[in-house]
């Protein structure tokens, strides 16, 4: 049988992150692939509704706070390098990174923003 | 109007790694958890005294998880004014694990220690080391169950540590180390209350090893200090059960009025024997005539709840819930009553007045 070990990765508390919930795909403007690139500006209101600007596309969006939170785990396979005084393989290992207690939903339809509209002449 | 601003980048991680959310998260500080299971089996995640199911679950939503990344309520509390904050994307995923808690998978435990019974130092058995022995970390290693969970069922087994391994006494042979200590009570009078470790161990330890009289003496009672003194109370309830086991399993049934008669004659005098002890060991069918009496263990039914149901009624078609209630105690989950797994599971009817419960569908 396997045993998979899951362990925190610090010492101390554990990070808090954000989960984002889009509808649909994200796709790169230029063939380049998404890594390293912008995906876009999220903003709060003042009454604390984000907004996330995408290309030239606007979301409205919600916080809801997880009541089942969520935990991230990096996948950690041994390298020649993992061996521990014992002399050989620890296995694969998820290490919890994070923890994720809210998330900003995006569910409405983007609306495209127009920034020049041609007056009638 | 102000607007608080934040950026956020997207990063593709360079190295392979998974980042997987799971829901549910038995607790902030994992001190250690363990996903076990064989290649033929659905993983489970073990805590330290807990085990819970492991489903993937996707979504056909994009979930983009932003370290750094903060709530209006947080930005509200940290006072920044107007700030542009840099954030990177970790990265992205089109599903996540869910636990849901379930029942630790306890069969395979008693499965293994039953490869190799004890039966005693003397056994040639014992002299032979071909045989299969499990230490505690063999059985977290094929067990789908917390460590916690393993030692209940170990302790409920009546299971020994001897030599560092995990043994099931052969029943015959915790049967003789229990009427050893019972013909001693007897003989010195004691009290079933009070038993004393120490003269105990001095008058039986010629005939059998201390450390089993001890462990006799854990199984059927319940251990006490008084007076720097180690004593034992021991228990009638399960004195009188092991005992009604040790007459059932000579033969496949017994007319119950006889029964009953030679139970509390074998029971140690002063034990007053009652049909409630044998509940989930010995099944009573009071429609034959005579009246009968029967061994039916319910750890050798099995541990699948449709399997278990199916098994119960190829035995008899209609049950009452009082009769059943201990052949499916063990099933109900965290929130399940024996009423939800019966509504579930069974079609109810009155019969002589009776609720009684009978199988959904034909029953080959």
């Amino acid at each position: 049988m396997v045993q998979i070990v899951i362990s925190s990765a610090g010492a101390g508390g554990l990070a808090e992150w954000v989960l984002m919930e889009l509808q649909g795909e994200i796709e790169a403007r230029y063939s380049t692939g998404l890594a390293g690139n912008l995906l876009g500006d999220l903003h709060y209101t003042t009454e604390g509704i984000p907004v996330l600007i995408v290309g030239h596309h606007i979301l409205y969006g919600k916080i809801i706070h997880l009541e089942k939170p969520f935990a991230v785990l990096v996948k950690h396979t041994p390298g020649e390098q993992d061996c521990d005084e014992l002399g050989c393989k620890t296995g694969t290992q998820y290490l919890v990174t994070a923890l994720i207690k809210n998330k900003i939903l995006f569910k409405t339809r983007p609306k495209p923003i127009i920034t020049n509209v041609p007056k009638k002449v | 109007m102000t607007i608080r601003r934040a950026a956020a980048e997207l990063v593709r991680p360079q190295k392979c790694i998974t980042q997987t959310p799971i829901q549910g998260w038995p607790g902030w500080d994992a001190n250690r958890l363990v996903i076990r299971g064989d290649k033929d089996e659905q993983a489970v995640l073990c805590s330290k005294d807990k085990t819970y199911d492991l489903r993937i679950a996707d979504t056909s939503n994009m979930l983009l998880f932003i370290p750094g990344c903060k709530t209006p309520d947080q930005l509200k509390m940290e006072e920044t004014h107007c700030n542009i904050i840099h954030t990177e994307i970790f990265g992205f995923s089109n599903n996540y694990w869910e636990l849901r808690r379930c029942r630790p998978k306890l069969k395979k435990l008693k499965k293994l220690l039953m490869e190799n019974i004890y039966e005693g130092p003397d056994s040639q058995k014992e002299k032979d080391s071909n045989h299969s022995k499990y230490t505690t970390k063999d059985l977290l290693d094929q067990i789908q169950a917390s460590e916690e969970e393993i030692m209940t069922q170990l302790q409920v087994l009546n299971a020994c540590e001897i030599e560092g391994y995990w043994r099931i006494l052969d029943f015959d042979y915790e049967m003789k180390l229990l009427n050893h200590v019972t013909q001693l009570v007897d003989s010195e009078s004691w009290s079933f209350d009070k038993v004393p470790l120490n003269p105990c161990l001095q008058e039986l330890g010629p005939l059998e090893p201390e450390e089993m009289i001890e462990h006799c003496l854990k199984c059927y009672g319940k251990k006490y200090i008084e007076e720097g003194e180690v004593y034992f109370e021991l228990s009638a309830d399960k004195i009188c059960r092991a005992t009604a086991q040790m007459l059932l399993q000579n033969a496949v049934k017994f007319n119950l009025a006889e029964f009953q008669e030679v139970w509390q004659q074998s029971v140690p005098e002063g034990m007053i024997t009652s049909l409630d002890q044998l509940k989930g060991l010995a099944l009573v069918d009071r429609h034959s005539r005579p009246e009968i009496i029967f061994l039916l263990k319910v750890d050798d039914l099995p541990e699948d709840n449709q399997e278990r149901f199916n098994s119960l009624f190829s035995l008899r078609e209609k049950w009452t819930e009082e009769d059943i209630a201990p052949y499916i105690q063990d099933l109900c989950g965290e929130k399940q009553t024996i009423g939800a797994l019966l509504t579930k599971y069974s079609r109810s009817s009155i019969q002589n007045g009776v609720k009684v419960y009978n199988s959904r569908r034909p029953i080959s």
